[in-house]
């Protein structure tokens, strides 16, 4: 008989990182190893209270623990900003299929991501910076509603944009005081000079809207869909392909992706809300 | 291993609720529901003519089940063999798709799985189609194909007992005492039986006869405002989901018991509001109408694709049930039509 995928591995909660106003990082220790890639995500339990799904941010080269970023937007995320240290948590996965890396080796890659789509984006930024030297760039433009809404700020405002090989701009709705840097939604620091289009994916994760406007503007320079990677979020439960509630069109978010090329879902109406 | 004759029920029912517990059809109503098979009961069990109210997915995929325990995982509760007597073509068909879904390699529901392997099919032919019975839209027949264990076909002066698999057929060895030899002219009576019914079904369906193949239709419906149009009718009782034998959602859900937890698997449905929404508030299909579409959609276009057949079986329980007489047949009737409105020539304008 199979093992039981619906069965969580027990772990528990190490480390909370508050990271903004409605963001906290979680770092999960499981009792068994959780071996990931890059865009899969796992189904964190909440023992006696539920579960939801959420991509790690860390780099699946630590498979002894991994780093949830979680914003605070119903109510499963509610209790989990309540957590302490040490509380106990079930981890079920990891499910779907994450980001092509090796589709990507002597490419550029552009990201562009929002607000906590950071969360996902950070997995795969570690990942490319762990082999820069088999990309031609990394070439990210990032966004968040102001200067604290960022996450990851002490990474995102000098290691990380220090890195050989590493291009990168951030960008707020609204600044504050200290704000140095671009003011506008992520789409307006995008031109078609960042990359050589010809040879470059693009990966976008974001708040749905910013998703939307980000491949529209994509497509306008001259990306082909089949270049455009997405992570979807959709209401993925049992992360095997048969409860239904993450469905687009013919696709199950939590087993076909949930990174798709915009090729494969452009056709389905409902992919945005 | 050829067919055998019994002219009695009861002998062959007992024989099988010795092995294993055994559910049969009994009438409520104007329905047949199953309940565990009584052979001491005044009123045995009878033959049903059409396929019973409740599915055969109640069996395999129960309402509310255990799905894990934590933080210490429990052994697996135990299924024994069981056995489902009556079950007619469309509950057979119903069984293989969901057999398509819970048993797929490499995401396998060990759940179903384990249910599925204890269950002995004893299947029978249909003799009186219900008035929203459309299986021959899904090519389907009035008598089980396959996938059956042991079937049951009614004849006038008894009942041709025939398996299906080496588990039935190792049945009827170990209880040959019980069964004679066909008469002939009895053979017969079953071909003639099984194509009157399959005639009656034609007959009953003729109006809704489409002229193109099924897939093709419904996706043609994409733009279509048919599905706005019957959600107008819907009140939103999912019971069409409920009843129907393939829809195979759930829900997964947390519970504190005294010393443990418990992760539960529930029946759920596609097309309640906030099915689909995520904690952000989006919501892919707010509006009933784009429900509806897609949960035909997924049985006649999304499945056949993943999976190579039909996610519906034409058993026609949705109809029976909806309060608002919305009719698969009629959604499909009407796509054709606009469909060939759609390609019609239109008509040369003389300048």
């Amino acid at each position: 008989m199979s093992k039981n995928p619906y069965q969580p591995v027990n772990g528990k909660i190490t480390e909370i990182i508050d990271e903004s106003p409605t963001v906290k990082s979680f770092v999960v220790v499981p009792e068994k190893k959780i071996k990931f890639e890059t865009g899969q995500f796992v189904e964190l339990t909440l023992p006696g209270e539920g579960e939801a799904p959420f991509t790690p941010s860390s780099s699946p080269s630590d498979s002894e623990k991994m780093e949830i970023s979680i914003m605070k937007a119903g109510r499963m995320t509610g209790l989990l900003h309540q957590c302490k240290k040490g509380q106990k948590v079930g981890i079920r996965g990891p499910f779907g299929k994450g980001y092509p890396v090796n589709d990507f080796v002597g490419r550029e890659v552009y990201i562009v991501g929002g607000g906590v789509g950071l969360a996902p984006i950070r997995s795969l930024f570690l990942t490319l910076v762990g082999r820069i030297k088999d990309f031609k760039s990394v070439v990210c433009r990032f966004g968040a509603k102001t200067p604290e809404d960022f996450i990851y700020k002490n990474a995102l405002f000098g290691p990380w944009q220090k890195i050989t090989g590493v291009n990168m701009k951030l960008t707020v709705d609204k600044a504050n005081g200290q704000w140095k840097d671009n003011v506008g939604v992520v789409t307006t620091i995008l031109s078609p000079q960042d990359v050589n289009i010809g040879n470059s994916a693009a990966v976008v994760c974001g708040p749905p809207i910013m998703m939307k406007f980000a491949t529209l503007k994509l497509l306008e320079f001259g990306f082909k869909p089949v270049n455009i990677y997405l992570s979807m979020e959709k209401n993925m439960s049992c992360g095997i392909g048969k409860c239904g509630h993450c469905m687009i069109g013919k696709y199950y978010v939590c087993k076909d992706g949930p990174v798709f090329t915009y090729e494969q879902i452009k056709d389905y109406p409902d992919i945005w809300a | 291993m050829e067919p055998v004759y019994i002219s009695n029920l009861k002998p062959f029912l007992d024989a099988v609720a010795e092995r294993m517990s055994l559910y049969v059809p009994k009438k409520t109503g104007q329905h047949y529901t199953y309940s565990k098979y009584d052979p001491d009961s005044k009123s045995p069990a009878e033959l049903n003519n059409i396929r019973t109210c409740t599915t055969v997915k109640e069996f395999l995929f129960p309402v509310c089940e255990l799905a894990a325990i934590f933080p210490e995982p429990a052994e697996p509760e135990e299924i024994k063999p069981f056995a489902v007597f009556g079950l007619k073509e469309c509950d057979l068909r119903s069984i293989e798709i969901l057999d398509k879904v819970f048993t797929e390699e490499e995401f396998e529901d060990p759940l179903y799985i384990k249910r599925r392997e204890n269950m002995f099919i004893i299947a029978s032919d249909c003799f009186e189609p219900g008035e929203s019975c459309f299986c021959n839209f899904f090519n389907g027949k009035a008598f089980a194909q396959n996938g059956f264990d042991i079937n049951v076909s009614k004849i006038r002066d008894g009942f041709i007992i025939e398996a299906g698999s080496e588990k039935g057929e190792d049945f009827i060895e170990k209880h040959s005492r019980l069964f004679n030899k066909v008469p002939d002219r009895l053979l017969g009576e079953r071909d003639k039986n099984r194509d009157k019914t399959q005639k009656q079904l034609e007959e009953n369906n003729a109006k809704y006869k489409l002229d193109v193949p099924i897939k093709e239709l419904t996706e043609s419906g994409w733009e279509s405002d048919v599905f706005d149009v019957e959600a107008k009718n819907c009140v939103e009782c999912q019971a069409c989901t409920r009843i129907c034998p393939t829809c195979h959602c759930f829900y997964l859900y947390d519970t504190k018991q005294k010393d443990y937890f418990a992760k539960m698997k529930m029946w759920d449905g596609c097309l309640r509001q906030a099915y689909a929404a995520v904690a952000g508030g989006a919501n892919p299909r707010k509006i009933l109408g784009d429900r509806i579409k897609h949960r035909l959609m997924h049985k006649l276009v999304y499945f056949v694709d993943r999976y190579g057949l039909d996610m519906c079986v034409g058993c026609g329980r949705c109809i029976d049930t909806c309060a608002g007489e919305i009719d698969m047949r009629s959604i499909l009737k009407k796509l054709n039509e606009e469909l060939k409105d759609k390609n019609r020539p239109k008509a040369k304008v003389i300048k």
